[in-house]
């Protein structure tokens, strides 16, 4: 393989794919990032075998080829270049990378790109079209409510489904859950539903940078993956087997108590509160006192042996019986931080019930946090 | 003073020296009744207890019945219909053989026994108390027997005041009919335990489904099945996969030739087919059908029948733990390592390796070149450093403040390492987290312990013994900020958990929670609570082989030093290990030598 390429879109394409590969694997070449020729421009991939991430950047090629180098070599050499192009080569006899730029040379010990996992083609013509910057807006305000413990899988997905014309993703993590909704471009003929990772839609966010660009999905029959493909850039992913939740279910209708706030101040006291709170167990008392034609009170306040105490009192539009309930601080601030509107409304029905967080004016994002009980 | 004379003891002192042999708790005659339905050929088999067994035990059967003029013979003692010469002693094909029980629980309770063959229109009632027939007389019933059993000891005080406490006594009876009722699957059994069913099984001959009974569904999906078959002798049934352990061996079940038998052998024979695939101190979860020509054992040799001789041990033994190992390989290693979404082509199947390496063991080779260790620089038991000299905390004077401490790093994914104001100190990180957690839940235990509600209850399934363990817990656990409520037979819901249990799998640690109690049935009744929490500490504490971020660190650094007795874990064992300036500069060479 010999190609020549900008040490920009280089470096910017190494730290794309860099977040998927796995350093502590035990198949030493996943620690690798594959760097092949592929139809007039390069390719660089990297897998751990749960997510992969390919991207393609402009090159001249003079020999087609194939090589894999480790990643972290690899990339912290390339941003250190100060050439505008760099040239590649690789030599297959002593598997290794000549990397050239201006006055600096080096050869980089690599593995066979033949050992490196196939990376599975795409049948772009059978897919759903999402718009990026939506795309990654739901995957925002979701993902987070995913859980982190691996002892529960399904619930370290986000529950994505196509169906009746409108897209609709979901994650909880037992104690929480964030659903947000969008119409879909184009009806699907028939519904689909799929679990993907939350860490592999984080990374799709993060890696879908112009939010007017289209990503296209596609889920090849039979192997359990989803494969996101954006113009320069490609992320497969497994798909999380097993039941998610029934969130429609747990979603509460009947509320009593509706309060409206503004979200910067409530999400100003959630993290003052956050501080005195968290040494204790995350927990914070919201007060919702209603007093009649004017306008309510909302008292946020913190307790904590080792810390000492907090209140913060604010004004809010509370139609509805009076209420003290607790919640985890984390559980209010994360979802706070995601809403976009300037007012939010927290709805609950009793100090024991779930109570739901949505933005006012925006009907397609709902978030349940469950209260938390003082002993 | 009376001259004591030699005689011949009455009758009725006989029966009641004999029937301690057999019937020796409430749990022993379940068994004797319902090996002698399983002899009369039952296909349905249903028992009641109540008062702990103590008020009643009545054992109904579908089997053969007794023609109404045997019925006052069956109740005398060397009475019965399975032997006719010693001969057959050695070739026994049914589970009894003695002609004792019956004679034996008649002679220590007020016994009715009421049955009717299925060919005869009428049958016979019978009622015998303290061994004297009180009542006989016909009786047009369905067919089958019942034994009632009723006020058992009630002549015996001495052997009521032996029993145990009533739930020790209610789980040892769940237990005997969840392992007969797995034995025999073509029965159906049911189990109707103070007026609440405790056990049912549909006698479609599916062993999966009674083993869904005993262990949950959970469980039962992931058991491996045993087959072996050597001529005539065959080994068959369930254990568990090498991740799936338990803290004890009491779930190892091993029937010989339809008998619940207790042989340490055997049990040896299991373990050691799973030697070096699980850690020590864990035990599988085994339920193993021995069968072989009845020639080749000997039943008789204890008068309850749990324990067997072997003609050839042996060969026993061989075979049963070549049939474990054997599906124990034939499922191993378990897939869930090549979790590859990339077909496997052949460049990888050589990654389908052991899934159960304990996690410090590989995490220590992965974690050690990134954090820029080399792994024997930290070898500390490989130099020369003397016992004696590194301090295991336990020194008089230190048990109060846990010095200040300044992160150096985490070894291993285990320890931490950390510089105090006199040396280096060594910290294991589960028992330090154990530690933090314990104190705080003690500490809000007075004001309330805050606990997280769950969105979706989770059920957790468990076993009879243990949701028994469970229920006599509820009320602690309830303080310790668990919402737990009971679900139908063996299924609890939990509603919410202590807020320092939020993040991880509700189900998960109240199933833990409970085989801790399993572990330690009769804690001191003082300290309960305390153990209690210590527990759920133990297991929401991180783990060793969890690597933890810097910040992770410190926090955990920081909060043990807050803790009143940060040197050791709720459990006892030490939370640090220091190795002073003093001892490190000697080791070094860089004062005087020892």
């Amino acid at each position: 393989m010999k190609a020549s390429v900008s040490q920009q879109s280089l470096a910017h394409g190494l730290s794309m794919v860099s977040r998927a590969v796995s350093p502590r694997s035990t198949l030493p070449v996943l620690a690798n990032v594959l760097i092949a020729t592929d139809e007039g421009r390069l390719r660089l991939s990297a897998t751990n075998l749960e997510l992969g991430i390919s991207c393609w950047i402009p090159a001249q090629i003079e020999e087609e080829g194939a090589i894999t180098v480790p990643a972290r070599t690899f990339s912290d050499y390339v941003n250190t270049l100060s050439g505008e192009r760099v040239q590649l080569t690789a030599n297959m006899q002593t598997q290794s990378l000549n990397v050239r730029s201006a006055a600096s040379t080096s050869d980089i010990k690599g593995i066979d790109a033949n050992e490196y996992p196939p990376m599975p083609a795409p049948d772009l013509a059978n897919g759903v079209t999402f718009k990026a910057g939506e795309l990654k807006e739901m995957i925002q305000q979701v993902a987070f409510a995913a859980s982190t413990d691996e002892a529960r899988p399904v619930l370290q997905g986000v529950m994505v489904s196509l169906r009746d014309g409108e897209l609709t993703l979901a994650a909880t993590d037992g104690f929480r859950i964030s659903v947000r909704r969008a119409p879909l471009a184009a009806s699907l003929a028939k519904p689909l539903e799929m679990i993907v990772p939350a860490r592999a839609l984080t990374e799709l966010a993060r890696i879908a940078a112009d939010p007017e660009a289209e990503i296209r999905l596609h889920i090849p029959s039979g192997r359990g993956q989803a494969i996101f493909r954006l113009k320069d850039a490609e992320l497969v992913t497994q798909l999380i087997e097993g039941n998610f939740p029934d969130y429609r279910a747990i979603i509460p209708r009947a509320l009593k108590t509706h309060t409206i706030l503004t979200t910067a101040a409530l999400l100003a006291a959630c993290k003052q509160a956050e501080i005195i709170a968290r040494e204790g167990n995350n927990v914070i008392r919201v007060d919702v006192r209603g007093r009649g034609q004017e306008p309510g009170v909302v008292e946020i306040s913190a307790q904590s042996e080792e810390t000492g105490n907090s209140e913060v009192q604010l004004d809010a539009n509370i139609d509805g019986p009076d209420l003290t309930i607790a919640f985890n601080v984390r559980y209010l601030r994360e979802v706070l931080d995601v809403i976009k509107t300037p007012s939010v409304a927290l709805e609950t029905i009793a100090h024991n019930a779930p109570a739901v967080v949505r933005p006012v004016g925006d009907e397609n994002f709902v978030h349940v946090i469950m209260p938390m009980h003082l002993g | 003073m009376e001259l004591k004379r030699i005689r011949i003891l009455p009758d009725d002192v006989v029966s009641q020296i004999a029937a301690g042999e057999v019937v020796e708790r409430p749990a022993s005659v379940i068994k004797e009744l319902v090996e002698n339905a399983l002899d009369a050929g039952a296909t349905d088999i249903s028992i009641e207890v109540e008062g702990a067994g103590k008020r009643l035990i009545a054992v109904a059967d579908n089997g053969q019945g007794i023609a109404p003029d045997e019925l006052e013979l069956a109740i005398t003692r060397h009475a019965t219909s399975k032997l006719s010469s010693a001969q057959d002693l050695f070739s026994i094909h049914t589970l009894g053989f003695r002609g004792e029980a019956l004679a034996s629980m008649a002679s220590v309770s007020r016994l009715t026994i009421t049955s009717r063959r299925p060919e005869e229109l009428t049958g016979a009632y019978v009622r015998v108390e303290g061994g004297q027939v009180r009542e006989i007389e016909r009786y047009g019933g369905p067919a089958g027997t019942e034994v009632r059993v009723e006020d058992l000891f009630y002549n015996v005080p001495a052997r009521l005041k032996f029993l145990k406490k009533d739930t020790t006594e209610r789980q040892q009876m769940i237990a005997l009919v969840t392992r007969y009722a797995m034995a025999y699957p073509e029965t159906r059994f049911k189990l109707i335990m103070e007026g609440t069913r405790a056990l049912q099984t549909s006698g479609r001959g599916d062993r999966r489904e009674v083993l869904a009974q005993l262990y949950g569904v959970d469980v039962a999906k992931q058991m491996l099945e045993v087959q072996l078959v050597d001529g005539e002798r065959r080994v068959q049934g369930f254990i568990s996969p090498v991740a799936l352990t338990r803290s004890n061996r009491k779930e190892i079940t091993l029937f010989v030739n339809g008998r619940w038998v207790q042989d340490a052998a055997l049990v040896t024979a299991v373990l050691r087919a799973y030697h070096t695939l699980i850690m020590v101190g864990r035990y599988p979860l085994v339920v193993l059908f021995v069968d072989l020509p009845p020639q080749e054992v000997d039943v008789n040799v204890h008068p309850a029948k749990a324990e067997v001789r072997f003609r050839d041990p042996d060969q026993v033994f061989s075979m049963v733990q070549r049939a474990v190992k054997r599906a124990l390989l034939a499922y191993s290693p378990v897939p869930q390592v090549t979790r590859s979404f990339w077909p496997a082509s052949s460049a990888y199947q050589g990654w389908s390796e052991p899934a159960w390496e304990m996690p410090g063991e590989t995490r220590q080779e992965e974690l050690a070149p990134e954090d820029g260790f080399d792994g024997d620089a930290v070898d500390i038991e490989g130099g020369d450093v003397p016992e004696g000299e590194v301090s295991a905390t336990a020194q008089p004077g230190l048990d109060g403040a846990s010095p200040l401490l300044r992160l150096v790093g985490q070894v291993g994914a285990a320890y931490l390492v950390a510089e105090g104001p006199d040396g280096l100190y060594l910290i294991d990180q589960h028992a330090a987290h154990e530690r933090v957690l314990f104190e705080r839940l003690m500490r809000q235990r007075d004001s309330g312990v805050p606990s997280q509600q769950l969105l979706h209850a989770e059920t957790v399934q468990l076993t009879p013994h243990q949701s028994a363990l469970l229920e006599s817990q509820l009320n602690l656990l309830g303080k310790l900020g668990f919402q737990i409520e009971a679900f139908g037979p063996n299924t609890y819901l939990v509603r919410a958990v202590p807020a320092i249990l939020a993040d991880r799998d509700p189900a998960a640690a109240v199933r833990a929670v409970v085989e801790d109690f399993e572990e330690d049935e009769t804690p001191l009744q003082g300290e309960l609570e305390a153990r209690i929490a210590a527990r759920v500490c133990k297991r929401s504490a991180v783990k060793a082989g969890q690597i933890l971020s810097t910040a992770e660190q410190q926090n955990l650094l920081r909060e043990l030093e807050q803790c009143q007795s940060p040197r050791t874990c709720p459990h006892g064992r030490p939370t640090m290990i220091h190795l002073s300036v003093d001892l490190l500069e000697r080791q070094f060479g860089r004062r005087g030598s020892r």
